[in-house]
């Protein structure tokens, strides 16, 4: 096992800090990924990864997010994570090659295929298994060894007393989700889409058919009548905010945020949430009180209600998500700042979502404390004062008293 | 082609061997979605009957950790005594590699097993035959079948696999709505605005989610015929429509030697569906999609 954290100047710190690993949906949200605080960013390309309704990465973007990487001194991996069927099989090899040219640092992968190609070809970029495989023990993270694979991704079914106990023996990196939305089946296992559907979940398609409503029959008797708390099979998401530093004292080498489709403020606020909770505890483990600061902070993005997953016990009702489709944040995220002019202290920003003047605006970064202001004025791009800002997307100005920063994300704190 | 089948009891034993049937898979203390669930003696006893048939085991579930101990003890009980393993964790293969049992191990991932090269390329680590996932077209089946160099077996009749969890998903339901039913029993479910059906019940080891309707091949076998295996799927099968089908497939099989299977499947066809009138071709000659195009006309034809 390695060495986990060690005495310097009489206080104990974290040596072994983990990676911090973030969704990206586009290039946009790759860069604010890195800006806010992401040690790796994974990404789809536009062949061979699941999430086909993300907007996934052509070479050229994967290319582009690889040098803005390396620039802050972070990574990229590239999901590779699709089931081959055989009319998928054609322009693997050069794919993974090009993908190793580009600088890519890792390819995630499910199959077998895959794995042991990417491995023939002696390529730079490690190769993760991905949890598209399910890996539940140490007996299976050993066969990926065998194998020459990098690293496990492991089942989001594995328990904290599981995870102990692999931690403390496995051969290779281990990566485990900390943050985002669960599967309700075994994850690779799951044909509720294809069946449902006719949408292959292994190949990017899945059309999230565990979270429909069902009617369930006893003996040709309807159990759940029309009205009533319908038959789902939907999970809340999973948050494990509360025991950052429990996974940290065990030396897990990767900790995962799930969600490539999600949104960029969803991203900023969740990678910057556990940016700051991890980095705080890392500096004074022994002296770190994890208080509801940083649950609430992820409150402000738009989550599912949020539960423990399996890091205690098989989930029970409480973690399951029956007659709910809560996935409200309570702050909408309203602009991006461009550009701030300190002599006159107006912001230039991008809109985002409706505000309008008298509104209060949290403005949240990477480099500063939240700030908090009420809009006085809003100025559009001809310098024409407007009351409300309605147009997605439009360049306007805004006076902030307070100095703020390029890439800076404001969102509407709602009224008592 | 060789029959294979999942014992359901083990009093017909005899009778399925009387009818050719030339592999049993059984279940045991480690299975998921088995008929039966027999003790190693058990298991040792129907492998002494079976004589020089052969005889599988259902350690295909997904392991967590604290299971991996006595999974291990487990596997080496069976050692010697069967001929393989139907697995799907590659957990149970590292321990029955490190060990050196003599298992044939058989790669059964339900969902994974879509491509050749895969197969291939498992079988250079200890992977020695492979159940052929049943959500793909008969065409992909076969090409697998074309590349592969170790023996595949294929679903010939039965259920099909939708899902599993490790979730007590009716357990819960029942909690959150107070609803007065047993968890203890198979029900089916049912897509709010879908007629698709299927089996939902909770064990030990989850939640599974299993078809409705049964898929068939008996008047496929003249292009079913190159696969080593034919799989009868046994679960959800009352005893007598287990039986009944075997049989026809059987008499199916034999008169695929002797010459007389295209007239005799038109006999048999119509036994088989009075049996059971919930017969399906599931994948064998559909597409599921994933480009979003493909996906977008699915729903705009689902829509209209």
């Amino acid at each position: 096992m390695k060495e986990i954290s060690k005495i310097i100047d009489g206080k104990r710190v974290i040596i072994k800090k983990p990676e911090l690993l973030a969704p990206a949906g586009n290039l946009e949200k790759l860069k604010i990924a890195i800006l806010y605080g992401a040690d790796a960013v994974f990404v789809g390309g536009k062949e061979f990864s699941l999430r086909s309704q993300a907007s996934n990465f052509t070479l050229e973007d994967i290319k582009e997010g690889v040098e803005f990487a390396r620039k802050h001194n972070a990574h990229i991996h590239v999901t590779c994570n699709i089931i081959l069927h055989q009319d998928n099989i054609e322009g693997i090899e050069d794919y993974l090659r090009k993908l190793d040219e580009i600088g890519v640092s890792a390819i995630i992968v499910a199959d077998p295929y895959i794995l042991t190609l990417a491995k023939k070809l002696n390529l730079s970029l490690e190769v993760h298994v991905s949890t598209q495989l399910s890996s539940l023990n140490l007996k299976a993270i050993e066969f990926y060894h065998s194998m020459g694979m990098d690293r496990v991704v492991l089942g989001r079914e594995v328990t904290f007393e599981d995870l102990k106990e692999i931690m403390t023996h496995t051969p290779i990196d281990i990566e485990y989700f900390i943050h985002g939305a669960m599967c309700i089946a075994y994850s690779g296992r799951c044909m509720l889409s294809n069946y449902f559907s006719r949408r292959d979940a292994n190949r990017g398609g899945c059309s999230q058919s565990c979270r429909w409503y069902y009617d369930l029959y006893e003996n040709d008797s309807l159990i759940n009548e029309e009205g009533e708390i319908p038959f789902s099979m939907s999970s809340k998401d999973m948050s494990l905010v509360h025991h950052i530093g429990e996974l940290i004292e065990l030396g897990v080498d990767s900790f995962k945020i799930e969600g490539r489709m999600k949104s960029l403020h969803y991203i900023a606020t969740v990678v910057s949430t556990y940016r700051k909770l991890i980095d705080a505890y890392c500096e004074n483990p022994d002296a770190f009180i994890n208080d509801d600061f940083y649950y609430n902070e992820l409150l402000k993005s738009a989550n599912r209600a949020l539960c423990h997953g399996f890091f205690y016990e098989n989930p029970t009702s409480n973690e399951q998500l029956f007659n709910l489709r809560d996935e409200h944040p309570t702050q909408e995220f309203v602009m991006r700042v461009l550009d701030y002019d300190e002599k006159t202290g107006m912001a230039c920003i991008e809109q985002r979502n409706y505000f309008k003047v008298g509104d209060k605006i949290e403005i949240f970064s990477p480099s500063h404390e939240n700030i908090y202001f009420e809009v006085q004025h809003i100025y559009n791009e001809d310098k024409e004062e407007i009351e409300i800002a309605n147009h997605p997307m439009e360049i306007l100005y805004v006076p902030i008293n307070i100095k703020v920063e390029t890439n800076d994300l404001g969102r509407k704190v709602p009224h008592d | 082609m060789k029959l294979a089948l999942q014992l359901n009891k083990i009093e017909y034993l005899y009778d399925y061997l009387s009818m050719g049937v030339e592999l049993f898979v059984v279940g045991g203390e480690y299975s998921m979605q088995a008929v039966l669930k027999l003790s190693v003696e058990e298991i040792k006893q129907v492998k002494e009957k079976c004589n020089h048939k052969k005889v599988y085991v259902l350690v295909n579930g997904l392991y967590d950790q604290y299971e991996m101990e006595g999974l291990s003890l487990y596997l080496k009980e069976l050692n010697g005594i069967i001929d393989g393993l139907l697995f799907q964790d590659f957990g149970v293969l590292q321990i029955v590699k490190e060990n050196k049992y003599s298992f044939d191990m058989m790669y059964t991932p339900e969902t994974l097993n879509t491509n050749g090269l895969s197969i291939n390329a498992l079988s250079k680590y200890g992977v020695t035959s492979a159940f052929v996932s049943g959500v793909i077209p008969l065409e992909e089946q076969l090409i697998i079948k074309e590349q592969c160099s170790i023996p595949l077996m294929i679903k010939g009749h039965g259920i099909e696999y939708l899902a599993s969890s490790k979730r007590k998903l009716l357990s819960t339901y029942k909690d959150a709505s107070s609803k007065d039913f047993s968890t203890n029993q198979t029900l089916i479910m049912k897509p709010r605005d879908s007629d698709f059906k299927c089996y939902i019940y909770e064990d030990q080891r989850g939640t599974h989610v299993l078809s409705y309707d049964r898929l068939y091949t008996l008047d496929l076998f003249n292009t079913l015929k190159v696969f080593d295996y034919l799989y009868i799927e046994t679960l959800m099968m009352n005893e007598n429509e287990a039986v009944e089908v075997v049989s026809l497939y059987s008499d199916a099989l034999k008169g695929l030697e002797n010459g007389r299977y295209n007239k005799e499947v038109k006999e048999f066809l119509p036994l088989l569906k009075k049996l059971n009138s919930s017969l399906t071709r599931g994948f064998l000659f559909d597409q599921s999609v994933y480009k979003l195009e493909d996906m977008r006309k699915i729903d705009n034809e689902r829509n209209q």
